[in-house]
């Protein structure tokens, strides 16, 4: 909690809104151009805010904001055998000089509100996009599921300071009513102190109520869809690896890219949906750049 | 007519009632600042060296610390600080436990820093003498997270980076600044010192200096590098307090 202000948002976006990020990025690209013309250490200076809540420290000094874009291609829907691409904003704004504590690709948002370091917890949150039943011909008959957003907490450990394991247990409202449990370790190794790679497995484990709106086929769908009727339960639902690369090229400069494979288990994988239509092998690659700039609040 | 009259006045004096209210609740820090004339000046970050490894580190990597209250680091700094703001504030000599200060240290439960308030208050009320002044200046030692992993820099000290092809070494002067009113003993303002500067990959938010392998990491060359740090930071930190001159 010693930086006042730190926040890190990653939102998913449709691909239908690929040419306004592109002209975002064009217009973004061509302001940062400036700043480098401008300044190399403070791209400019805001007047303090007017008035100040109590419980806050003061917007006072520097801060860092790092901008940036991440295209991801990524399963259709889960299970699907095709996959989509979706341009992905990076944004995130922190005292300047704080270092970015890592994340894996898989990490949702999250807070840590205990922090001894090696140990942090805190609340975590994820949303899960609707899924159509009208986009894909796979899923004809088989009925909307309405987006979802899963609410928990998290918790990491770094028992050395390249390796990590992480829990993100979430419980779903909407689409789904259950409970997600995702598990992952990753060793981080800076190869220089430009270059990080970092990977390992990944392990997710989920409840009756949050698998079954996604795979289970009831009787009148079944007819619908051509498919044999299912009920999909909890259990272990999906095992893999993935590994990142990142590299600063300067200071302002970073790119970065991952792959992420999970095989589904269970009754995910037994489902019809995925058995006929889709398949249980289910990899996102994703590759992004961004910039990051210090500004000043007096 | 009567109750017409009434609501109309109602209407009148809640908003500024309200109005009011928000501007105590949301005064800001610049105009607590000036109703302060007497100052006292508290420094205690500087008496543990402390040497830290991060990135691809054994298993055991525990950080080992150095004594260096010889190297009077709080005294100069509360030298500097009183010269810094001597043409605004009456600054006063004070005396108070420097150890009794440099050991406290803040939750890592974040609600319950909330909770509890700043430890600092309390300590202020109790320890440091003499009372009645208008404002106390604390400086003490900061933490900050550094390289992505699990490790935390505090204070005056060296951390050694080592990747799979090189090893930085990167000197810090991690410290923050808190104002308390010595009258009713809230914190007025609080910040900690920011980063120079200049680029660099390895950054941490604070006064810190990657040195090469060709600098001689004798006592004196370290503490003149610390020293260095501290003062070309302060000026800039007190600025962004609304303390001291503002920056060009």
């Amino acid at each position: 909690m010693k930086q006042a202000l730190q926040a890190a948002r990653r939102c998913s976006t449709s691909c239908a809104n690929g040419a306004l990020l592109a002209a975002a990025i064009a217009t973004i690209g061509a302001a940062m151009g400036a700043f480098d013309r401008a300044s190399a250490q403070t791209a400019f200076t805001l007047p303090a805010p007017p008035f100040e809540l109590p419980v806050l420290p003061p917007a006072s000094g520097t801060w860092t904001m790092m901008i940036g874009a991440e295209g991801r291609y990524r399963p259709s829907f889960e299970g699907a055998d095709h996959n989509l691409f979706s341009p992905v904003p990076i944004f995130s704004i922190r005292r300047a000089g704080s270092v970015e504590q890592f994340r894996s690709p898989r990490d949702n948002i999250s807070i840590a509100l205990i922090d001894f370091g090696d140990l942090r917890a805190g609340p975590a949150g994820k949303f899960v996009p609707s899924r159509k039943a009208s986009k894909y011909s796979e899923l004809t008959g088989l009925g909307d599921v309405k987006a979802a957003f899963e609410a928990g907490g998290f918790i990491e450990y770094f028992p050395v300071d390249w390796f990590r394991v992480r829990n993100e247990t979430r419980a779903g409202i909407g689409g789904h009513e259950g409970v997600v449990s995702d598990f992952s370790a990753d060793f981080i190794v800076p190869v220089t102190r430009a270059v990080t790679i970092s990977g390992g497995p990944r392990f997710t484990w989920e409840s009756t109520k949050a698998v079954a709106p996604y795979f289970s086929i009831d009787a009148v769908q079944a007819t619908a869809a051509g498919l044999p009727a299912f009920d999909a339960k909890g259990g272990a639902h999906s095992v893999g690896a993935g590994a990142q690369v990142k590299y600063r090229i300067d200071p302002q400069w970073e790119v970065h890219s991952y792959v992420e494979y999970e095989r589904l288990l269970g009754d995910a994988a037994k489902s019809p949906l995925v058995t006929a239509r889709g398949s249980v092998n289910q990899t996102t690659v994703g590759i992004g750049a961004s910039y990051s700039f210090d500004f000043k609040i007096r | 007519m009567r109750t017409a009259s009434r609501w109309a006045w109602i209407a009148i004096a809640v908003p500024l009632i309200l109005g009011n209210g928000a501007q105590a609740l949301f005064e800001t820090r610049d105009a607590k600042l000036k109703s302060v004339k007497t100052l006292g000046i508290v420094s205690a970050i500087g008496d543990q060296f402390t040497y830290a490894k991060a990135g691809l580190t054994g298993l055991s990597n525990s950080p080992r610390s150095e004594p260096i209250g010889s190297w009077g680091l709080d005294d100069l700094i509360a030298q500097e600080v009183a010269k810094a703001l001597s043409n605004r504030f009456q600054v006063q000599p004070v005396t108070y436990p420097r150890a009794t200060f440099a050991a406290i240290q803040e939750s890592a439960i974040g609600p319950v820093n909330l909770v509890r308030g700043d430890p600092f208050k309390k300590l202020v009320q109790t320890e440091v003498s003499p009372q009645g002044l208008d404002a106390y200046i604390i400086i003490s030692k900061a933490k900050a997270s550094f390289g992505g992993g699990n490790r935390k820099a505090e204070g005056v000290g060296m951390i050694t980076y080592s990747t799979v092809l090189e090893s930085i070494d990167l000197l810090h002067a991690l410290y923050e600044v808190r104002v308390v009113d010595g009258k009713t003993f809230d914190l007025i303002e609080k910040l900690a010192a920011g980063p120079p500067g200049g680029v660099s990959n390895i950054r941490l938010p604070g006064p810190s200096l990657i040195i090469d392998s060709s600098f001689d990491k004798r006592d004196e060359n370290l503490r003149r590098a610390i020293v260095d740090l501290i003062l070309r930071s302060l000026p800039n930190t007190l600025s962004d307090m609304h303390l001291g001159n503002q920056e060009p």
